[in-house]
């Protein structure tokens, strides 16, 4: 079987999209230099699984931003992400003192590719969905399962129209905008606090 | 579509860039002159983009897992040999937070299992927690075959086909299947979270178990096996269980399952008392593993004198091999509490034996305590 040629452009806005070959092909040309490379700076292969995930999330949140473009490889720009995120760990845990600009001034290449910027960008995304989440577990039912089953699991309003009782897609979005005019409320009155 | 409409309509239809030229013109009149409704509605569109990309955000992540999960079984099929040796040393920690989400769910599970109970340090209950993600442990896979085969039989009781939490040891009390084990392998942390208890016998066969009493404190469990006409062996036990505490100094030696196999270990009495000088405990000089909870403690006589309990971390005071066992004693007073109590063996038929027809004879009698949740 023969695989399509893709450029990396074409690849991120199918990662970006979240398709699953692509991923998986993204996944099998990196994993094992940041595999390798972790090993050697005394971290586990769970360890590199964790970090090399946490990588693509990175680079996915990325790539959700259509103006976003690579100035380097996705090869490159995931590795550049794994250091950098393995160096945070190392620092939170504080198992030996690192300083971050020193350990990455080694590798000039990397310089400008990935940036704290990046990583905080990150942070700050996954804490806000965390937000969401919080607001979303409060709102009660059916209002919780049928917004994660539309946002969360991508069900059709057909589909939840029938697995909730509603008598048409149309009731279903109708109870769809009530509850996400609660969550809205909640949210934001979290976020006042 | 008018812009008086639901405002979640016109929301959806803007974020998702539906709206006509002119709703959008009026959209911004509205917005203008209405400062509450720009509020809301700037507040509608960024919670739908926020609750899609999380949404979107999930997907992936749950895939990322999947990924990561077939990748690495391939790899570990091909490197199966060299991880057998390290299946003693992985632990799963104690708490995993739920909020660490699928990103890291599958994979940082295994930490060292902090030291818990009285906030000690230098003290560590020795149950061994088992790999949630079957593909972790080549030991692991052996034992699901054999499930597979025992399902596969049919007559023979079946274990829930639920993945094993915990495991420690357990011994014979009577031959009719009343046994026990440290307390803590089946209430961790206080919590009774199991669905079952199965015993592995010598011969392979699991038996489900329930739950006859217990004491915290002591940190014994009293379980029986539920088969009607269960027997752990052809005849009474070859043991007896000590009344009194043992001397300092006596030689011992135990039976456990820090993995799939029953493993040997000798020692000796090092103090009278346990952690803190708890008289219902001996402190002992025995290397044991995670895994050897409830293991017998025997004397060179033949007869059980305690129940392991913990291990002793390495660090101040503690010396480097010290474990902690139950005496015997606190299991008498608790089968004290059992409603028609059961007779304990009083002949003891291995005083005279060699040691290692003592352990021959106690094997049969030793097994691994499996706990299992949902």
């Amino acid at each position: 079987m023969q695989s399509p040629i893709y450029t990396d452009q074409k690849l991120l806005s199918a990662l970006a999209s979240g398709d699953r070959k692509v991923t998986e092909m993204i996944y099998q040309q990196n994993y094992s230099i940041i595999n390798g490379w972790l090993i050697k700076n005394g971290g586990s292969s769970a360890d590199s699984a964790d970090l090399f995930q946490e990588a693509l999330v990175v680079l996915f949140g990325k790539a959700q931003d259509s103006d976003f473009t690579l100035t380097c490889s996705i090869g490159t720009y995931l590795f550049a992400i794994s250091k950098h995120l393995w160096y945070k760990k190392l620092q939170r845990q504080s198992r030996e003192p690192i300083q971050l600009d020193e350990r990455l001034g080694g590798d000039e290449d990397e310089q400008g590719i990935v940036s704290e910027d990046d990583i905080n960008a990150h942070h700050e995304r996954e804490v806000h969905f965390e937000q969401l989440d919080a607001a979303l577990e409060q709102i009660g039912e059916p209002c919780r399962s049928l917004l994660k089953a539309f946002y969360h699991h991508d069900k059709s309003m057909h589909v939840i129209a029938a697995d909730f009782g509603y008598t048409n897609p149309e009731n279903a979005k109708t109870q769809k905008y009530k509850c996400l005019g609660r969550l809205r409320k909640l949210f934001y009155n979290m976020q006042a606090k | 579509m008018s812009i008086s409409n639901n405002i979640w309509e016109v929301a959806e239809a803007y974020v998702a860039g539906t709206l006509t030229e002119s709703e959008l013109g009026e959209l911004a009149g509205r917005m203008q002159s209405d400062t509450a409704f720009a509020k809301e509605f700037n507040e509608s569109t960024q919670l739908i983009g926020s609750i899609t990309a999380s949404g979107k955000n999930k997907r992936f992540k749950t895939m990322v897992g999947e990924i990561t999960q077939e990748q690495t079984s391939k790899q570990k099929s091909k490197r199966k040999f060299i991880n057998i040796n390290l299946l003693p040393q992985v632990w799963k920690t104690a708490a995993v937070a739920a909020s660490v989400a699928i990103l890291t769910s599958t994979i940082t599970i295994w930490s060292l299992k902090p030291a818990i109970k009285r906030n000690d340090s230098q003290y560590t209950n020795i149950s061994r927690e088992v790999a949630v993600t079957k593909k972790m442990q080549a030991g692991q896979q052996a034992e699901l075959k054999q499930l597979r085969e025992i399902i596969k039989e049919g007559n023979k009781p079946t274990p829930p086909p639920s993945d094993v939490r915990y495991s420690g040891t357990g011994f014979a009390l009577t031959n009719d299947g009343y046994f026990v084990t440290s307390n803590h392998v089946i209430h961790n942390n206080n919590k009774s979270d199991f669905d079952s208890v199965y015993i592995q016998s010598h011969d392979g066969q699991y038996y489900k178990a329930y739950l006859v009493t217990y004491d915290a404190d002591a940190d014994i469990a009293i379980m029986k096996v539920e088969k009607k006409n269960f027997r752990f062996g052809k005849g009474e036990l070859p043991y007896t269980i000590a009344t009194s505490k043992a001397g300092l100094g006596s030689q011992i030696f135990t039976l456990g399952f820090p993995n799939e196999d029953i493993v040997y270990a000798e020692g000796y009495i090092h103090a009278k008392n346990g952690i803190e000088g708890n008289d219902q405990q001996y402190t002992l000089q025995l290397m044991a593993e995670h895994g050897q909870s409830g293991s017998p403690v025997i004397d060179q006589k033949g007869m059980v004198i305690g129940i392991l309990t913990a291990i002793g971390s390495q660090g101040e005071g503690t010396n480097y091999g010290s474990s902690y066992a139950v005496s015997s004693k606190a299991l008498i007073d608790l089968m004290h509490k059992i409603p028609n109590e059961p007779h304990l063996n009083k002949t003891n038929k291995l005083s005279r034996l060699s040691r290692e027809e003592q352990i021959a004879k106690m094997e049969m009698y030793t097994f691994s305590v499996k706990v299992y949740k949902k």
